[in-house]
């Protein structure tokens, strides 16, 4: 059977259109399987061609472009000379060859099949060809060297380069081949410019079983080019090289820099500086790397167990800072023997005090309020009433003196006697308690209650009084000289008065009440006015009821001041105010007020307070004058200008019974550091922090006001109530608690017998302990 | 009696508020909460707290004997509501949490805590920029002129392209031959790459911040061939980086507060090579009209000694440098004398907030022989502290101060003598090279980039939400503004670098794909505003571009 011959010219040598030239071809291959065809410039020959028993076309003259363009399976095509750009475009698996050279795009898309190139091939062979694992991967055999841009976005096409007869010797790849190639892989022979895209491929020496492959397919290319000659030359494997398209994940490291920064710093960073850049300026500087969450000394923050460290609201706000909390931990504790005698220690007086007259600024800011009710403190005073004196210490054989015998005279005589100082109180009444004694009605101040504790306060060994005694300025030498110390503690009794007409009507509170509590009282009209609406002039309006009065007015040139239980007392006797009220004259007929207007009144009471009548004071001791009467001036242990001299009450400034017992106590601690050769350190812990406490852990509850209730319901501000909520709350375990057994010389437990504990080690300062702790106890505090 | 009093007890004070007045808050889950104490431990602002909370059961029976409440507690972590302590939002605390059970969320209620910032009679300063969301004018630049079939098309994988940019007075090239000619001083120039990293301080920046964008630096400049610089930023340069290979990286700021410069003069006998250039800053976007702002907790003992000041003190910069007097004897003497400290071998150029008055400064510097170029920084930029009035209200966006300057250099045929450089807001959105090639088809030779920086190099958390933003206060819980070392420890520096590098190499790579459609592979599209568009008209006129729609 012949070959039939096709002629891209027709007889009068026109060139046929490839269009018109494709129809002959295919209408060939229909009768016969081997065609022979004379191009001229023709585009896509062999196009989608296919016979089953295969197709073999030879091409002569000068074919187009796209030579073998969608080639099938079983299609052979071969071409005598050189051939145009894109041979092998799209082919999916005709085998190709060219004997001489092929110019630009050489197996372009290609995604089966064979090309095989007997010279040169132009730039950009191989690009963008396809692998479809089902069938074999598409292959390009080229004798001599490729141009540029070689096999850009390869995807799984194999080329094989042998670099013989080459027109780019000095670089068989040239310029820039492989970028974007993600499959197959490229054999070649010769030199490269190592212009190949690094991040897509990478070179390497043909492994045993590319070498092989190699092997087996050299022979078959050199037979199709015709020059099997050529086969010892190339078999050398020293001189073949690969370049492999690289992995996803091997491109995502080099992506990551083709240096590790380690590394980087290492051979660059520590080089530049010959060390660390900030040795000279910030030498030993740490920077290393730390997490976010940290313990030890990379905390910001820690946690301090400050037990007792502040106060408690109530022994804060207490003029003698009698720790009430500290009381009621003994009686949770079963000790209420040890929680009275605390009581006792610091003050003679509980139950006329703090159980009677005070007007209680420890439970005005108890903590125990924010929950449900303040701690009933009243009845907590009383407890103690009968109870016995504590025992003193032994003699020091020290004495001070101590002029007056009101509050503050009697809580420093009472704290010096405890501690083993004699006590010498020079009192010019005939009875001890000065105000609380003299003043305060009966009805405020139980009078059983004051006798029990008079009758307890000199009973106490080391306490003398000395009733009935006059102070002179001679007298007073005589004491400094015979004494270790002097305590003025003389009070306020000198009522102040106002002048106006009439003035010589007007009855000072002080005398009057005085007299109201002796038996010969003074007789009030059955109209009273009272000029000073304070919490004296209540007492007063008080005991004019008593005597007889059928109305009484209390007047003030501003608000009245008056309250409490004084206020309640009087109100409900019927007493009204009166204010702003500005005293004009006092005539028979009552109070003018500077308006005319009278108030009708038989008797005026004057009750806007008193003075201290100190006429036996040496000059040593400094006072000022305020409001045109001298008061001591004293510092923090109420010590006075003088050495020996201090002073305590309201010699210093007017106040509550209660502040004059405070002064009274520190006086006395004041005397007892000097005499023991101590420091002198008065009371200086701070308030317990508001919002410290945590207030939730407590249920509201309404129970009976008992001193054992009391006790539980004491939220124990600032002291340590061992609940263990910390131990539990702590997420990392770094809080445990220690035993540490009684202290000596700590009958109470003041100081506590154990502690808790924070590992720094294993702390990460999250705050819970602070966030739970009921007390108040746990704090966090900067770490620099 | 059925509950605490704590709450009939809470005085009202007009400075009361709840945590929903606040602009970030908490949402707690307390079923999924394990009380493991991270997130208050991390927490910069001690924002949150364990809280036991009261429950309460009453007991109702109408006939029973057993009315009344029962009380239980619950636990969970709940949110300060005093300003001092209120929630950044920065997110720390859902980072540490295990069991994501924490979270900020942004409060999209009015926020009334805003009408209390100024507390004590302090006004707000905080870092960040201006709190402005959404898209910015140059997020809505689009690149519209792309070459298909009508210019020979490049592939930004394929093609080679350089994409550097002159930093430095180019002379016209009649001058230039005939200074070549006759030995002259020609001007000194640098091939950098467009996108700098523009001045942070050792101040405002932690030393493991500082030391990672210069270790980032030179890793681009050395291993990835991207000429990358940085610039120092008025806090000075530590000693053996001047005295290092790497100070040609680096771009040395002088500013009014002047400091570290001691240290800069101390070390010139010492130079290995030159700097990259030095900036003149006269103004900042974040801020126009006043200076640095580093307050004493970040003046640490290192930043002092750098900067030869006591520790401890605040160190606010005067707005401007009190020597000068006028434009043109700004630009003279500064210019001049920063150029002969130099051997004249280095490029020296002023910053300026961007403003009305930016031409008046331009102007100037194109009669001034030395003047290296220009920076623009624009109202969107930066800072470690401000007061919020300066950053939100003060200041001119870059956009179309840039566009002005340039157009007034055409006119006078002067954009190709003098670069201007564009700051401020570039990358605000994320989109820094997109940001940043707008620019500079506007007419910028390249763009100063901090903010974005911090945030794609370090994980900087700050936002326009006003998220986190409390870089002021040395209490950046990245480490990134903090000179406590129990936090810039939490950066590590390596790690720094690396992200920096890897961000480089991204810009690099999104600058080819905004290159190549334009058919430009060997110069950066320069004042290319052909190829940008915009749909929005009143801005496309402004900008002269085209308006798209």
């Amino acid at each position: 059977m012949t070959t039939p011959l096709i002629k891209g010219r027709d007889e009068q040598g026109r060139r046929i259109g490839s269009m018109d030239f494709e129809k002959l071809i295919r209408e060939a291959a229909r009768t016969s399987s081997a065609l022979s065809l004379e191009v001229y410039g023709q585009h896509n020959i062999g196009i989608r061609l296919q016979r089953p028993d295969g197709l073999r076309i030879n091409v002569k003259g000068p074919s187009g472009q796209r030579l073998g363009c969608m080639g099938m399976p079983g299609t052979n095509i071969v071409c005598d000379g050189s051939t145009s750009d894109d041979v092998g475009y799209l082919n999916i698996g005709a085998e190709i060859t060219v004997l001489g050279n092929a110019t630009n795009g050489a197996c372009n898309a290609m995604a089966g099949g064979k090309v095989f190139i007997g010279g040169s091939t132009g730039a950009r062979g191989l690009t963008m060809t396809k692998w479809n694992p089902d069938y074999a991967r598409p292959e390009l055999w080229v004798l001599g060297s490729v141009g540029d841009s070689f096999a850009e976005f390869n995807c799984g096409g194999v080329a094989v380069v042998c670099g013989l007869e080459a027109k780019t010797p000095k670089n068989v790849l040239g310029y820039r081949p492989c970028v974007g190639m993600v499959g197959g892989w490229i054999f070649f022979r010769g030199e490269i410019d190592d212009s190949y895209a690094k991040n897509s491929a990478r070179l390497a020496a043909p492994n045993d079983e590319q070498w092989q492959w190699l092997c087996e397919n050299l022979p078959i290319f050199l037979q199709n080019i015709r020059r099997e000659e050529l086969l010892d030359t190339l078999l050398r494997r020293d001189e073949w090289q690969m370049l492999i398209a690289v992995t996803p994940q091997e491109r995502a490291q080099i992506q990551a820099g083709p240096m590790p920064m380690a590394e980087f710093r290492q051979k660059h960073w520590n080089r530049a500086f010959g060390g660390d850049p900030l040795r000279d300026i910030a030498p030993g500087l740490l920077r290393g790397h730390i997490p976010a969450i940290v313990q030890g000394e990379l905390r910001r923050k820690k946690p301090w167990w400050i037990n007792r460290e502040s106060a408690a609201p109530c022994a804060y706000y207490c003029p003698i800072h009698i720790p009430t909390g500290e009381r009621l931990r003994l009686i949770r504790e079963g000790k209420v023997a040890d929680a009275y005698e605390l009581l006792l220690r610091h003050t003679p007086l509980p139950a006329s005090v703090c159980g009677a007259v005070c007007p209680q600024p420890c439970m005005d800011n108890c903590s125990r309020g924010q929950v449900d009710e303040v701690i009933v403190m009243q009845s907590l005073g009383r407890a103690v009433g009968e109870v016995e004196a504590p025992a003193s210490a032994s003699s020091t054989g020290k004495k001070v003196a101590i002029i007056g015998g009101g509050p503050a005279a009697m809580s420093a005589a009472w704290q010096l006697a405890l501690a083993g100082i004699e006590a010498h109180i020079f009192e010019q009444d005939d009875k001890i308690g000065g105000k609380l004694a003299q003043v305060i009605p009966w009805e405020r101040l139980p009078r059983q209650t004051w006798e029990k504790e008079v009758e307890r306060f000199l009973a106490m060994p080391g306490v003398n009084v000395h009733l009935n005694s006059a102070m002179t300025k001679e007298k007073f030498l005589e004491l400094k000289e015979n004494y270790d110390f002097v305590i003025v503690a003389a009070g306020t009794h000198e009522p102040r008065r106002l002048n106006f007409p009439g003035s010589e009507r007007v009855i000072p509170a002080l005398d009057f009440l005085k007299t109201s509590k002796s038996a010969n009282p003074m007789p009030v009209g059955k109209r009273v006015v009272i000029i000073g609406a304070g919490n004296v002039g209540c007492d007063v309006a008080y005991e004019a009821y008593q005597l007889g009065a059928e109305t009484v007015t209390l007047v003030d040139i501003q608000k009245p001041l008056a309250f409490g239980k004084e206020r309640e007392n009087a109100e409900k006797l019927g007493a009204t105010f009166r204010w702003p009220v500005i005293t004009k004259a006092v005539t028979e007929e009552g109070l003018v007020m500077d308006s005319g207007e009278v108030i009708p009144a038989d008797t005026v009471i004057i009750s806007i307070g008193d003075v201290p009548a100190l006429p036996f004071l040496p000059e040593t001791v400094a006072t000022i004058k305020v409001g045109g009467a001298a008061w001591i001036t004293t510092g923090p242990g109420h010590q006075t200008s003088d050495a020996k001299v201090l002073a305590t009450g309201d010699v210093e400034k007017p106040g509550l019974a209660t502040d004059a017992m405070g002064a009274g106590k520190t006086a006395a601690e004041f005397i007892i550091a000097k005499i023991s050769g101590q420091e002198f350190k008065p009371f200086a812990k701070g308030l317990v922090p508001p919002g410290a406490l945590t207030l939730n852990h407590y249920a509201p509850r309404t129970v009976e006001a008992s001193e054992r209730n009391q006790a539980e319901r004491c939220l124990s501000c600032a002291t340590c109530r061992d609940c263990h909520l910390c131990e539990t709350i702590c997420p990392t375990g770094a809080i445990s608690r220690k035993d540490m057994g009684a202290r000596a010389g700590d009958p109470f437990g003041l100081k506590g017998n154990y502690v808790y504990a924070s590992d720094d080690k294993k702390c990460i300062a999250c705050g819970f302990c602070a966030d739970t702790c009921p007390c108040g106890i746990w704090v966090l505090r900067p770490l620099p | 009696m059925v509950s605490t009093r704590s709450t009939a007890r809470t005085l009202i004070r007009p400075s009361s508020l709840t945590y929903v007045d606040f602009p970030w808050i908490i949402e707690h889950r307390e079923d999924r909460c394990t009380l493991c104490g991270q997130c208050t431990s991390v927490c910069p602002r001690e924002a949150i707290h364990l809280a036991y909370r009261r429950k309460r059961q009453p007991n109702f029976e109408v006939f029973g004997q057993k009315r009344g409440s029962e009380f239980g507690v619950f636990t969970g972590i709940k949110q300060e509501t005093r300003m001092a302590n209120s929630c950044i939002g920065c997110g720390m605390c859902e980072m540490v949490c295990p069991n994501d059970a924490i979270r900020p969320v942004p409060n999209d209620n009015e926020h009334r805590s805003l009408f209390f910032r100024n507390l004590n009679g302090d006004s707000y300063k905080r870092g960040g920029r201006r709190n402005q969301t959404g898209p910015t004018l140059l997020d809505r630049i689009l690149f519209d002129r792309i070459s298909m079939l009508t210019d020979p098309a490049l592939d930004a994988g394929r093609h080679e392209f350089t994409v550097t940019t002159t930093l430095g007075r180019m002379l016209p090239p009649d001058e230039f031959l005939s200074r070549m000619r006759q030995g002259e001083w020609i001007p000194p120039t640098r091939e950098i790459f467009p996108f700098i990293i523009g001045s942070m301080s050792f101040g405002a920046l932690s030393p493991n911040m500082w030391l990672g964008l210069l270790q980032g630096v030179a890793y681009c400049n050395e291993v990835l061939g991207l000429p990358v610089v940085m610039c120092t930023g008025e806090g000075g340069c530590p000693p053996w980086i001047l005295k290092s290979p790497y100070l040609k990286y680096i771009i040395l700021q002088i500013a009014s507060g002047y400091f570290g410069w001691d240290e800069i003069i101390r070390a010139i006998p010492e130079m290995q090579c030159l700097p990259a250039a030095i900036e003149i800053k006269y103004g900042q976007g974040a801020k126009p009209g006043d200076g640095g702002l580093l307050m004493w907790h970040k003046v640490s003992t290192l930043i002092a000694r750098l900067r030869g000041v006591p520790p401890g003190v605040d160190l606010p910069s005067p707005p401007v440098h009190q020597t000068l007097y006028s434009i043109e004897e700004s630009v003279m003497k500064m210019v001049q004398t920063l150029s002969m400290a130099f051997d004249n071998k280095v490029p020296v150029y002023p910053k300026i907030s961007a403003s009305t008055s930016a031409k008046s400064v331009l102007n100037n510097l194109v009669r001034n022989p030395y003047a290296g170029g220009m920076v623009i920084d624009g109202i969107d930029g930066g800072t470690g502290a401000a007061y919020n009035v300066s950053m939100d209200a003060t200041g001119h966006p870059i956009a179309s101060c840039l566009r002005e300057c340039y157009l007034d250099l055409v006119r006078q045929g002067k954009q190709s003598e003098i670069p201007l450089f564009a700051a401020g807001g570039i990358g605000k959105n994320g989109n820094v090279a997109q940001n940043g090639m707008a620019l500079i088809m506007l007419g910028a030779s390249g763009v100063h980039l901090g903010k974005y920086i911090m945030q794609s190099a370090a994980g900087c958390l700050g936002n326009e939400m006003n998220r986190c933003n409390v870089c002021n206060l040395g209490i950046c819980p990245k480490g990134i503004t903090s000179q406590n070392p129990k936090l810039y420890r939490r950066l590590d520096q390596d790690q720094v670098a690396e992200r920096l590098a890897e961000t480089f190499q991204s810009i690099n790579t999104e600058v080819k794909k905004i290159m190549a459609p334009l058919g430009r592979s060997q110069s950066l599209p320069i004042g290319m505003s052909d190829a940008i568009g915009i749909n929005d008209q009143a801005a496309a006129e402004r900008l002269h571009i085209k308006y798209l729609c």
